[in-house]
C-alpha cells in the first residue's frame, strides 16, 4: 500500500491492558501492597527462616574454601607440606562441598517452594474475588487482562518473591563477606580491587532499565504482528476473493522489519551487559595481579593470600551482577502487586441485600428505570415502566434497542438504583442478590458452555440431578435426538478435543440446561436465534407445558417466537414503544410488521 | 472458548531429524559469509578467555614468585604482563559484543525470510485446509514457534561451538601443563555429561508436565471468567472454585517436584567443581612438592577449572532449547509442506491472459464439504452477458457454495463451470478473482484510508476513484465521511455504519472493473436508510454489469431479470419475474405474502 499505515492498529489488547490500569493519582502505598502478601510470609515463617538459614549455611562454606587453600597453598610455598596433609586438606573440601550441595537443595526446596505457595495463594485470591464481582467490574476489566493479571503479574511476583529473594540475600551476604576476608588480608589492595565494582553495578543497572525499554517495544512489535497474522488469517477468504495475496504479504514484511530492527536494538545492549561484567572482572583481576604481585614479591602477603584474593574476587562478581538484576526483578514484583492490589481492592457495585424472598413472589414491578453501563453516560434504558406478571412476556426491537440490558438488570448481573426495581413489594436493592439469582433460569444470547460433558452441562444448575430429569429436559429442548446419536451421547466432551456443536446445538443445550433448574422465572434472551425454523416449531410446542405459572420473558426477533407470548413488549432506543397482544402489535407495530414480513419469505421457502 | 496456551506436542519425528537440519540450513545459506565470521568471532572470544588465565600463570612463575631475578626486573615484566592482560581483556570484551550483534542479525534475518515464507505460504493454502484448523495454531506457527527457532540460532548454533572448542582448548592446555593431573580432571567429563544428559531428560518431563497443567488451569479460569454470570446465576460458584483449587494445588505439586528436580541437579555442578579443587590440590599439591608443576600452573589450573565447569552448567538448558527448537521447526516445515492450491494453476506467466467477457454457466455441477451429504446436486445455470440473475434460497440452501465454487476455492465433484467460454481449471486463480467481483457479507476493511481501502491493488489513481463513484451513484456515502476520501477507516479510525461498509465494497469491486459482479446480500435486517443508500448504486450495477446476486429482499429480486429458486442444494423454480408469477408456484406465494394479504392465515398456523 501507498499510504502511510497510522499508529497503533495492531495494538494488541493485552499490552494494552497491562498498561493502563492504575491511574497513576491513585496508586496505593507500598506498605498496603506489602500488605497483600505478609500473611502469607507470616504463614511460612518457619519454612522461610529454615531456607535462609540453610543459604547462610551455603555461603558460609563458599567461603571456607578459600581459606583451606590458602593454607595448603601456603604451607606448599614454605616448603613444609606433605602430601598427607594435602589430603586431609582435599577429604575437607570434598566433605565441605557435599554438605553445600544439601543445604543448595534444601534452600531451593524452601524458599524457591515458598514462592510457588505465594502464587497458588495469590491465585486463589484473585480467583474467588472474580467470582463475586457484578456486571460493573466486567465492563472494566476484560478476560484477557484479568488472564494477564493471572498469568504475567503472578509470575513476576513469584520471581521476585523466589529467585529475586534468594539473589538479594546471597548477593548481600557474599559481599559482605567476601569483602571483609579481603580487608583481613590487605585494606589497600581490597580497596584497588573494589574500584571497579561501582562501575559495573551502575552501568548493569542503567543498562537493564534501557533493556526493558527496549524490549517491550519488540513485545509490542510482535503483538502488532501476531494480531496481523490473526486478523489476516480469519479473514482468508476475502484475501484471496480480492486478490491481496501480494500486498498483505508486503504489509506482514514491513511489520516484521520493524520487528527485526527493535530486536538487533534490544541485542545491542544485551551483547553489552555480559561483556561489560566479565571485562570488569577481569581488570579487576589485572588490577590484583599487579598490585597483589608486587605485595607478594616484598613479602607483605603470601602466595596463599595472593591465591585467596583473587578466589574472593572470583566470588564478588556474581553478586555485583546480581545488583541490578534484583532491583529490576523487585520493581516488577511491586508493578505487579499494585496491579494485583487495585484489582482485589474492586468491590461488587450491587447492594449487598440481606432480605431473603417470600416463596411465592416472581411478579416485578419496574418504576421509571433508567441505566447506563459503568462508565458510560449514553442512557441504554430509559424511564422504564412495566409490571411483569406470571404467563409469557415477549420482547422485540431492533439491534441495540436495550433488550439484553433490560435481561440482565432483571437477572442482577448490573445494579440499579434504589425505588427502581420491585420484586413483588420490595425493593431488589434490599434482597441478597443470590436469592434473585435462585429465582431466574437465564438462557443467555451467546449460548455459552463448558468444556465439559454435555451431560455435565444440562445439569449445570443442579449437579445432583438424575438421568431421567437430564433427558427429559434435552427432549423438551430437541437436542436429546442429536445428543445419542455421538458416540459417546450424554458423556461426549465438548469444546476443542470433544465434539464440536453448531450455534443452533449450543442453544438447545442452553435452554436445556435452563429448564432443568425449574426456576419460578426464565428468561430468554434471543437463545434460539441459531435454531432453524423446523426445530423452532417443535421446541415452541414442548416447552409451553413447561412455563405454566412461572415468568417468563422471551427476548426475539422471530415472530413465531414471539407469537406464543402472553403480551409482548415492543422496544426501540431504550424506551417501550409499543405493548400488546401478539394480534395487536402485529397489525399496527411498524418494526413487527417489518420482520414478519421478511421472515414469511423464508418460512415459505422453508416449508416448501 | 479455549485459546489460552493450549498444549502443543513435542517433537514427532514426522520429518526425520536428518531432513529438518538440511532445510533449516537451507535457510542458513544465503548467511553462510556472515555466519563464518561469527565462527571467526568466536576463535577470539575463546582465545582471550583462555589466555588470561595463562597470562596469570606466567606472571606467577616468571615474575611474583621468581626470587632468583632482581625486584626492578619482576617489576618491568609484571608491567609488561599486565599490559598484555589489559588488551586481551578489551579483545575479549569487542569480539563478544559484536559476535552477539552478528547472531542476532542474522538470526534475526533468517526468521523474517522464513516467516514470511510461512505467511505467504498460508495465504496460498487451499481455504478447506482453513475449516480444519484453529486461527490461534497457525498463529502460533507465525509467531511462537519462528520464535524458539531463533533461539536456536541466536544463542545455540554459536555458543555451542564456542564452549565446545574452549573445553576442547582447556583439555588440551590442562594435559600440556600436567599430563597426569590433566588425566584426572578429564574423568569429570564423562560424568558431567551423562548426568546433563540425565538432568535434560527428565527436566523436560517436568516441564510438560508443568506446563500442560498450567495451560488446563489457565483454560479453566479463562472459561470460567467468561462464564463469571452463569456460575453466579446458577449458583455453582462454591463448586468451580473447589474444582479451580483442585487445579491450582495440582499445578502447585508439579511444579515443586520440578524445584525438587533441580534441587537436586544444580547443586551438583557446584559439589563436582569442589571435588575438582579437592583433586587440584590434592594432587597438584604433591606435584608441587615432587618438582613437577609450578605455582603458576597450579592457580592456571584453578582457573581453567573454573572456565571448564561453567558450559556444563548450562548445558541442560541448551538441550532443551535445541529439542523445542526442533519441535518447531518441525511444526513449521509441515506446515509449508501443506499443499498451495496455486500448484495445480496453468501457469499464467506464459501464456496471456484469457479473455473472459462473457456469461458464467454451471452444467451439472454437484459439491460437498464432508463425504456423502451433497451440498449441491446436479446444478445447472446460466447467466448471460449483461443479465442480472436472482438466487433465492434459505438459510443451508447452498448459495454461498455456488460462490465458493466460482471463485474455485473448492472443486466440484462432478459437472462443469465455464466463465467466459473457458472451463474453470483452464483459468489461473488470480485472473479469475480479479473477473469475478464478489461483494461478500464480511467485511476486510484494513486500518488505511478509504481511498487505499477502495483501490487496494488495482493502482487506480484518486482521480479514477472519483470519476467511477459519480458514474456509479456512490459520491453520497464517501460526502458523509469527514475527509471525504481520504478518511482513516477501520480499527482505530472512523467507525462506518453497515450501509456504509455495504457500500465500501461495492465501491472497492467495481474499481477492480470485473466482467461479472457477484452481490451476496446481508441476511440481516437493514433500515430504510442504508436500503435507501444502496438502491440507486445497485440500479446502475445492475444496467451496466453481468451480475448474480444471492438475494434477501423481495425488492432486489423483483428488480433481477431472472430468478433461481434454490432449495437443499436443487433448483426448484427458475425462470423471469412474469414466468414464475404465471407458473403460480412457490415465488407466486412469496409475492402474495409480501403484498399482505395473505399474512394472517400463515401465522395462525404458525401458532397452532
Amino acid at each position: 500500500m501507498r499510504c502511510q499505515r497510522p499508529k497503533n492498529n495492531y495494538q494488541q489488547p493485552k499490552v494494552h491492558n497491562l498498561k493502563s490500569e492504575a491511574p497513576p493519582d491513585k496508586l496505593p502505598s507500598l506498605r498496603k501492597v506489602l500488605g497483600l502478601i505478609w500473611p502469607i510470609y507470616r504463614k511460612h515463617r518457619v519454612r522461610l527462616l529454615l531456607g535462609l538459614m540453610a543459604l547462610l549455611g551455603v555461603d558460609f562454606l563458599q567461603l571456607t574454601i578459600p581459606r583451606i587453600l590458602k593454607k595448603g597453598i601456603d604451607a606448599l610455598s614454605d616448603g613444609t607440606a606433605v602430601q598427607n596433609d594435602l589430603l586431609t586438606l582435599g577429604l575437607l573440601i570434598c566433605s565441605i562441598g557435599i554438605l553445600a550441595a544439601f543445604l543448595r537443595f534444601c534452600w531451593r526446596y524452601l524458599i524457591i517452594g515458598f514462592s510457588r505457595y505465594l502464587e497458588r495463594d495469590l491465585r486463589k485470591k484473585i480467583f474467588s474475588h472474580v467470582m463475586t464481582m457484578d456486571g460493573s467490574f466486567f465492563s472494566k476489566y476484560t478476560t484477557g487482562s484479568i488472564m494477564a493479571h493471572g498469568a504475567n503479574d503472578l509470575s513476576a511476583i513469584q520471581m521476585a518473591c523466589g529467585m529475586g529473594l534468594v539473589a538479594a540475600i546471597d548477593a548481600l551476604v557474599m559481599s559482605v563477606a567476601a569483602i571483609s576476608f579481603m580487608f583481613q588480608i590487605n585494606t589497600s589492595l581490597t580497596l584497588l580491587a573494589l574500584l571497579p565494582m561501582p562501575i559495573l553495578a551502575v552501568t548493569t543497572r542503567f543498562l537493564s532499565g534501557r533493556l526493558h525499554q527496549r524490549f517491550d517495544r519488540v513485545q509490542e512489535q510482535f503483538s502488532r504482528m501476531t494480531e496481523f497474522a490473526r486478523s489476516s488469517i480469519a479473514s482468508i477468504r476475502l484475501l484471496k476473493a480480492y486478490t491481496l495475496e501480494e500486498s498483505q504479504t508486503k504489509r506482514f514484511a514491513e511489520l516484521g522489519q520493524n520487528y527485526v530492527r527493535s530486536s538487533i536494538q534490544v541485542a545491542r545492549i544485551q551483547g553489552l551487559l555480559f561483556p561489560i561484567s566479565t571485562m570488569v572482572g577481569s581488570i579487576a583481576m589485572l588490577l590484583i595481579l599487579y598490585f597483589g604481585g608486587r605485595l607478594v614479591m616484598l613479602e607483605t602477603i603470601s602466595m596463599g593470600d595472593f591465591v585467596a584474593f583473587v578466589t574472593y574476587l572470583y566470588m564478588l562478581i556474581w553478586p555485583m551482577m546480581a545488583v541490578g538484576w534484583v532491583a529490576n526483578l523487585s520493581q516488577r514484583g511491586v508493578t505487579s502487586l499494585r496491579r494485583i492490589f487495585l484489582l482485589l481492592s474492586e468491590k461488587s457495585q450491587l447492594p449487598p441485600g440481606t432480605r431473603d424472598l417470600k416463596p411465592e413472589t416472581r411478579e416485578f414491578r419496574i418504576r421509571r428505570l433508567s441505566f447506563s453501563y459503568p462508565g458510560s453516560n449514553r442512557a441504554i434504558l430509559q424511564s422504564i415502566n412495566i409490571d411483569i406478571q406470571r404467563g409469557i412476556l415477549g420482547i422485540t426491537g431492533p439491534t441495540g434497542c436495550g433488550k439484553t440490558t433490560l435481561c440482565q438488570v432483571l437477572a442482577r448481573v448490573f445494579p440499579v438504583p434504589d425505588n427502581t426495581l420491585f420484586i413483588g413489594d420490595t425493593d431488589i436493592n434490599e434482597l441478597s442478590p443470590k436469592s434473585v439469582q435462585t429465582l431466574i433460569s437465564f438462557v443467555s444470547q451467546e449460548a455459552l458452555l463448558f468444556s465439559s460433558s454435555l451431560r455435565d452441562n444440562i445439569a449445570f444448575g443442579n449437579p445432583n440431578a438424575g438421568m431421567e430429569l437430564i433427558e427429559k429436559v434435552a427432549k423438551a429442548a430437541v437436542i436429546h435426538d442429536e445428543i445419542m446419536s455421538l458416540p459417546e451421547g450424554y458423556d461426549s466432551m465438548i469444546g476443542e478435543k470433544g465434539v464440536t456443536l453448531s450455534g443452533g446445538q449450543r442453544g438447545r443445550v442452553a435452554l436445556a440446561r435452563a429448564l432443568l433448574c425449574d426456576r419460578p422465572v426464565i428468561i430468554i434472551d434471543d437463545g434460539l436465534a441459531a435454531v432453524d425454523t423446523g426445530t423452532e416449531q417443535e421446541i415452541i410446542n414442548n416447552i409451553i407445558p413447561w412455563f405454566s405459572g412461572k415468568t417468563v420473558l422471551w427476548v426475539s426477533q422471530r415472530v413465531k417466537q414471539l407469537s406464543i407470548s402472553d403480551r409482548l413488549l415492543v422496544m426501540d432506543q431504550g424506551k417501550i414503544s409499543d405493548l400488546g397482544s401478539y394480534d395487536e402489535l402485529v397489525l399496527r407495530n411498524s418494526f413487527l410488521k417489518e420482520i414478519s414480513q421478511r421472515q414469511h419469505l423464508s418460512r415459505e421457502q422453508d416449508n416448501a | 472458548m479455549r485459546n489460552f496456551g493450549y498444549f502443543e506436542e513435542d517433537y514427532t519425528q514426522v520429518l526425520s531429524e536428518k531432513g529438518l537440519w538440511r532445510r533449516i540450513f537451507n535457510y542458513l545459506k544465503p548467511f553462510l559469509f556472515p555466519f563464518s565470521g561469527a565462527i571467526l568471532l568466536s576463535l577470539f572470544v575463546t582465545a582471550s578467555s583462555l589466555g588470561l588465565p595463562w597470562l596469570m600463570q606466567r606472571a606467577i612463575d616468571l615474575y611474583i614468585t621468581n626470587p632468583e631475578q632482581s625486584f626492578d626486573l619482576r617489576m618491568t615484566g609484571l608491567g609488561q604482563t599486565g599490559f598484555l592482560y589489559g588488551g586481551l581483556v578489551c579483545l575479549g570484551f569487542i569480539t563478544a559484543f559484536l559476535q552477539v550483534l552478528l547472531l542476532e542479525w542474522i538470526g534475526q534475518s533468517i526468521m523474517h525470510s522464513l516467516r514470511q515464507d510461512l505467511f505467504r505460504h498460508l495465504l496460498d493454502v487451499n481455504l478447506a485446509f482453513f475449516n480444519r484448523q484453529p486461527i490461534g495454531r497457525l498463529v502460533t506457527r507465525l509467531t511462537n514457534d519462528i520464535q524458539n527457532m531463533h533461539e536456536m540460532f541466536t544463542s545455540i548454533i554459536v555458543t555451542i561451538f564456542n564452549d565446545l572448542l574452549r573445553m576442547i582448548c582447556i583439555l588440551g592446555l590442562l594435559l600440556y601443563m600436567n599430563l597426569r593431573l590433566g588425566l584426572l580432571l578429564c574423568l569429570f567429563v564423562p560424568l558431567a555429561t551423562g548426568l546433563t544428559i540425565l538432568f535434560s531428560k527428565l527436566a523436560r518431563e517436568h516441564f510438560r508436565a508443568i506446563r500442560k497443567q498450567l495451560s488446563r488451569l489457565n483454560a479453566f479460569i479463562q472459561e470460567t471468567v467468561t462464564g463469571v454470570t452463569l456460575v453466579q446465576l446458577f449458583g455453582r460458584t462454591d463448586d468451580l472454585k473447589k474444582e479451580f483449587t483442585n487445579l491450582n494445588n495440582d499445578y502447585l505439586s508439579k511444579t515443586l517436584r520440578q524445584i525438587k528436580l533441580f534441587g537436586t541437579f544444580m547443586p551438583l555442578t557446584e559439589l563436582m567443581s569442589s571435588l575438582a579443587v579437592a583433586l587440584i590440590l590434592w594432587y597438584g599439591g604433591g606435584e608441587i612438592i615432587r618438582r613437577q608443576l609450578s605455582f603458576g600452573e597450579l592457580v592456571a589450573f584453578f582457573s581453567y577449572m573454573r572456565l571448564f565447569f561453567q558450559p556444563l552448567r548450562e548445558l541442560s538448558q541448551k538441550y532443551s532449547i535445541v529439542q523445542s527448537a526442533l519441535a518447531s521447526a518441525e511444526r513449521i516445515f509441515n506446515l509449508l509442506d501443506t499443499e498451495s492450491e496455486y500448484r495445480t494453476d496453468p501457469d499464467s506467466a506464459h501464456a496471456a491472459p484469457l479473455s473472459l467477457q462473457g456469461e458464467l454457466s454451471f452444467k451439472d455441477v454437484t459439491f460437498s464439504y464432508k463425504t456423502n451429504q451433497p451440498v449441491l446436486h446436479d446444478i445447472s445455470f446460466t447467466v448471460k452477458k449483461g443479465e442480472t440473475v436472482a438466487i433465492v434460497g434459505s438459510t443451508g440452501s447452498g448459495k454461498s457454495t455456488l460462490i465458493n465454487l466460482m471463485l474455485r476455492f473448492y472443486e466440484p465433484e462432478s459437472g462443469i463451470i465455464t466463465l467466459g467460454g473457458h472451463q474453470l481449471p483452464d483459468i489461473a486463480r488470480n485472473q479469475l478473482r480479479k473477473e469475478i467481483g464478489v461483494v461478500m457479507q464480511e467485511m476486510l476493511i484494513l486500518p488505511d484510508t478509504l481511498l487505499n481501502n477502495i483501490v487496494f491493488d488495482t493502482k487506480k489513481t484518486k482521480a479514477e476513484v472519483v470519476e467511477l463513484l459519480e458514474n456509479t451513484r456512490l459520491t453520497e456515502f464517501v460526502a458523509n465521511l469527514p475527509e471525504g476520501l481520504e478518511t482513516i477507516i477501520g480499527e482505530g479510525g472512523q467507525a462506518m455504519s453497515t450501509g456504509e461498509k455495504q457500500l465500501l465494497a461495492i465501491a472497492r469491486v467495481l474499481c477492480r472493473n470485473p466482467s461479472l459482479l457477484v452481490l451476496d446480500e446481508a441476511s440481516s435486517a437493514i433500515d430504510s436508510r442504508t436500503e435507501k443508500l444502496l438502491e440507486q448504486p445497485l440500479e446502475h450495477c445492475f444496467k451496466e454489469k453481468t451480475v448474480l446476486i444471492i438475494a434477501h429482499r423481495l425488492s432486489t429480486v423483483r428488480r433481477a431479470d431472472r430468478i433461481i429458486v434454490l432449495e437443499k442444494g436443487r433448483i426448484i423454480e427458475q425462470g423471469t419475474h412474469t414466468e414464475l408469477l404465471a407458473r403460480n408456484g412457490m415465488y407466486s406465494q412469496l409475492i402474495a405474502l409480501d403484498f399482505g394479504s395473505g399474512s394472517q392465515p400463515t401465522m395462525m398456523n404458525a401458532r397452532n
